[in-house]
This record gives structure tokens, sequence and C-alpha cells, in this order.
């Protein structure tokens, strides 16, 4: 069952998107972001939706995959969407008992779940197209400025990088513990909530003791391989900027200058 | 009390690229009292099949039946099935929690819903069983043991439950020569007291020409051989081709043989050699006085 869960939504492909500065990236979904609330009407959402679908189409990421990364919040969407259209003031065109639907709460709606629609989908294109070890890389790179106010970046982003590596074990450690807990009878799926919750002491209590080997154990690994924290430290795999990423800058700039042009000329 | 197994399939991550049927297809029947041993090396399907005898897994296809209760049927109780069926899982060790030892091979009866002397008093007996002294080890936290002594409390929970059909997956990996021996020895007095079925998986082509009755050899995700030790370890090469060996003092009786000195019996272990070589020695010295 826990086999189910994916975790970590990259996809891998080797397209130009995928080989881009994940510094670049980053930024450039930040960009995106704040794009998002420069757009005052639908046409600059079609500037925003051709834009997406061109870095889409490039990045060979199917679109199922896209639309993926909706689910968890299409609790959200409907949320907002319904509370926009029914507090509104304006032209009323239903109305039944307190409720009523008015034209400007119909737009309203209709723009915030789309601004939201659209903040989803462009950062996951930023994690699905980068391995969650090259984002942590360039989350590092980016923080590194701060280094000199005392931020132990290189620390964060080991801390980050480990994590991420230790998901997929420690998920299967819980599957392990489970079957053999279940292989002695014990009952996760059933029961009250209180019931449920005592029958995850078994389970909890050989995690939490796995977690601690396996962190004791990595810590002598690192420690016997002269690992001594980010000072003077080289990467094997350096972070380089090269010609695609400065195309990228160049379309990113484009795009920009059309979102706002779009919002004082039209 | 018998173990059926008919078309068994089982397939990991179905559906995605990464599909595969770990299990492909496997029949055989398990008598009463029978003593199996299954080998196969890494990834060969071996701990998935055996999953499925205690209903852990659900196979995708086919069907098992423990006794008369097939417990592939959607219906059935599966704390019925774990109180007939033990399964000890690789590093068992790694499952243990209480805060006593005593406590920790209760959990599995406490589950059963048993009475608490009913409980009490299988907890003695299992420790019995895996040689552990009560009065030492019953009140002590699981987690200042040994690996070794770790590995007899996991036991002891398993077989606490009294089930009929004991299946232990690997349950001398990384354990010193001396615990490997421990836990044999204890595995052989288990089935000699209790009785029922036992089914070993092991890397140890020793141990399980040893002790079983019939070893199963997997491979692929297919059962490649049924038969006696005697019958399976007589096929050197088929063994060596799907990454196993034979036993050590089978395998020098087959360099003997290659060598020109064919035993023309079933050597599987020291003893059996030991005999044969005394045997051939003293035919040796008679025919040259």
């Amino acid at each position: 069952m826990i086999r189910d869960i994916t975790l970590g939504q990259y996809y891998p492909e080797h397209s130009r998107i995928h080989r881009l500065d994940p510094r670049l990236k980053i930024i450039v979904t930040l960009v995106y972001i704040v794009s998002l609330f420069l757009v005052k009407d639908f046409i600059g959402y079609g500037i925003v939706l051709v834009t997406v679908g061109i870095i889409t189409a490039i990045s060979k990421v199917p679109l199922k995959f896209m639309l993926r990364g909706l689910k968890p919040i299409v609790l959200i969407i409907v949320f907002t969407f319904t509370l926009n259209m029914l507090m509104t003031q304006g032209t009323i065109l239903w109305e039944w008992g307190f409720l009523k639907i008015t034209k400007e709460g119909l737009y309203n709606a209709v723009f915030m779940a789309l601004r939201l629609v659209f903040l989803i989908i462009g950062s996951s294109l930023l994690t699905l197209t980068t391995k969650p070890i090259k984002l942590t890389d360039g989350i590092e790179s980016l923080l590194k400025p701060f280094k000199r106010f005392g931020m132990p970046t290189h620390e964060l982003a080991m801390m980050m990088t480990i994590a991420l590596r230790f998901i997929p074990t420690l998920l299967e450690e819980t599957d392990k513990i489970m079957k053999a807990q279940q292989a002695r009878g014990a009952d996760f799926e059933t029961g009250s909530i209180l019931r449920r919750a005592k029958a995850l002491v078994p389970l909890l209590v050989p995690l939490f003791v796995g977690a601690f080997r396996i962190a004791q154990e990595l810590a002598m690994a690192m420690e016997s391989r002269c690992y001594r924290g980010g000072e003077g430290r080289t990467k094997l795999n350096a972070l380089k900027f090269r010609g695609r990423d400065a195309l990228a800058i160049v379309f990113t700039a484009i795009y920009m200058a059309a979102i706002m042009a779009e919002r004082i000329f039209i | 009390m018998s173990i059926r197994v008919e078309n068994l399939t089982h397939i990991y991550n179905k559906g995605l690229a990464y599909e595969t049927k770990a299990v492909d297809d496997v029949s055989f029947t398990v008598a009463d009292g029978e003593f199996i041993g299954i080998i196969g090396h890494t990834g060969s399907g071996k701990s998935t099949l055996i999953q499925h005898l205690n209903g852990i897994l659900k196979p995708e296809s086919g069907s098992i039946f423990i006794g008369d209760a097939e417990i592939t049927a959607k219906k059935i109780k599966m704390n019925e099935i774990r109180k007939r069926v033990g399964l000890v899982f690789q590093y068992p060790e790694y499952q243990l929690f209480e805060e006593t030892v005593s406590k920790d091979i209760a959990f599995g009866p406490k589950n059963l819903g048993l009475s608490e002397e009913e409980i009490d008093e299988r907890v003695r007996e299992a420790m019995q069983m895996v040689g552990l002294d009560f009065a030492t080890y019953a009140g002590r936290s699981p987690f200042e043991l040994s690996g070794g002594q770790k590995r007899r409390v996991a036991i002891a929970g398993v077989i606490a439950m009294r089930p009929e059909v004991l299946i232990l997956d690997e349950p001398t990996a990384g354990l010193d020569p001396k615990s490997h021996e421990d836990i044999l020895n204890m595995v052989k007095s288990i089935r000699h007291r209790a009785g029922g079925i036992v089914i070993l998986v092991s890397h140890n082509m020793g141990d399980v020409a040893e002790m079983a009755d019939r070893v199963f050899v997997m491979d692929g995700g297919k059962l490649a051989r049924v038969g006696t030790p005697a019958e399976v370890f007589a096929d050197e090469a088929f063994l060596k081709r799907i990454g196993l060996g034979v036993p050590p003092a089978a395998r020098m009786a087959n360099d003997l043989a290659a060598r020109g000195l064919a035993s023309g019996r079933v050597i599987l272990n020291i003893d059996e050699m030991t005999d044969f070589l005394a045997d051939t020695l003293s035919g040796a010295r008679e025919s040259k006085s």
C-alpha cells in the first residue's frame, strides 16, 4: 500500500528545460509568480497560458503529470471560487435567500481560480523538471550571500538533501515494520480513532529507533570520509551558467515585457 | 494442516513503466509436518512468495489454501490466518517496540484476544523455546540486548502465537557463527516439539540441505526446481547458472567425481563426506595389502 505513494514529483526526461541551471529556474519561477499578480484581465492570462504551454511542450512533461499537481489543492480552488462568487457586490444575476451571484463575483471567481491554477502549474514545472538534489544545490547557491551574516547555507542545503534522500528509505522501513506487526496480528485499519492511534505505537517506536540508527550510521559514514561541513568544499557537478540559460533569461524578459505592456496599454 | 498454492502471481507497481512480476504462476503443495527450504538469489521472489502465505500480500491472481481455508478469498478473517501461519521477517529485531521483553512477546497473543493467564503461559513457553531464561530476560528492555538475543525475542514473539505453519525468512542473516548455530538448533527444537510445517528461506545451502525435507528453488519469480535436497543439489551446474551453489561437502564430492573419484552416493554434509572418505581410504589400503 505504501509502495503506491510517490514522493517528489520529478519527471525524468532530457529536455532543454530539465538541463537549465537550477538557480535560474528558481529565480524564473519567482519572477513568474510575481507576474501572475501583475495580470489584470483575461488577455494577460492568455499570455501566461501560451508561455506555460510552450515551456511544457519543450519540457516534454506529459500534461497528465502537470494536472496531477492540482489535485491536492482542488478543495482550495473550489473554496476560493465559491467565496468570490458569493461575496462580491455588484449586478445580481441570480438570487436565492441570502445567496446571490453577481456578475462581478463570477468574474472575480474565475479570475482568482485561474491565478491559483497558474500558480500551481508554474511551480510544479520547477519541481517536475528539476531533480531534488539539483534544487537544493540551487537553493544553497542562491543563499550564499547570506553566509556573510552567519547563515549556515551549506549545512541547511545538506540537511534538505539528506531529508529528501531518506524519504523513500523511511517509507520502505515503515512498510516493512507494518508488515511485521501485521504478521503478529496488529490491526492498523479498523477501530475507533483512539484505537487506531494506539495501534500506531508498535509502528512508530521501531520506526524512530530505526531512524536514529540510520542517522548514526550515516553520520559515521560521513565522518569516515572526512566530511567537515561546507568550508572550502568543492563540487563534482558544479553549477554552470550556459548558453541555454542566457536564452532562458531573454525569454523571461520578453515574457515580463509582454505582461507589463498588456497591463499598461490594454 | 497442509498448504496448497495454485497459479500464484504477484506484480509490483502494476500499470507503471517499471512493473515487475515478482511471483510468476507458482503452484505447489506442502504436506503436514513437512520442513521446506526455499532458496533463490536476491530478487528471485522468495520473500514476496512467503508474504502471501499469511495474507500480508494479496496476489494478482491465483489462490492459496491453508488447511481447508482459502486465504485469498475476499471475506476471510485475517487474524484467523495469522493465528495459524506465523511469519518471521528478515531482521525481525527491528520490529521490537515494547518496554520489556515479555511485553513484546505478548503483543501477538494479545492481538489474538487471549486471556491474561494464557498469554503469560505462552510467553514463558516461547522464551523457553528460543532459549531465553524467563527470570533473567522477561523484565529487561529488548533494546539493551545483543543482536542475537534481540532476534530470539522477535522469533519468540511469533512462536507465542502458536502457529501451525512457521515461516522464517533468513533467520540467520548477519549473525555470528555461534548465534547462527543457536538459531538453527532453536528452529529444529521448535519443530521437534510443536510439529507443524516449517518453511525456511535461506542463502545458506548447507543449512537447507541439512534441515529440509524438500527444497524449492526460486528463479525469476518462478518455481524452478522442487525436490529432496539430494535431488536438488545433485545439479550443481544448474544452481550455479541461477546464482546459487551447493553445500560445501557436495561441492567437494562433485570436484572429486570430476577427478575420477565418484562417490556413487549422496553427500550433502561433513559427516557423509567423512564416511565416504573413510570407506574409500580403508578400501584402498585393503586392496594394497
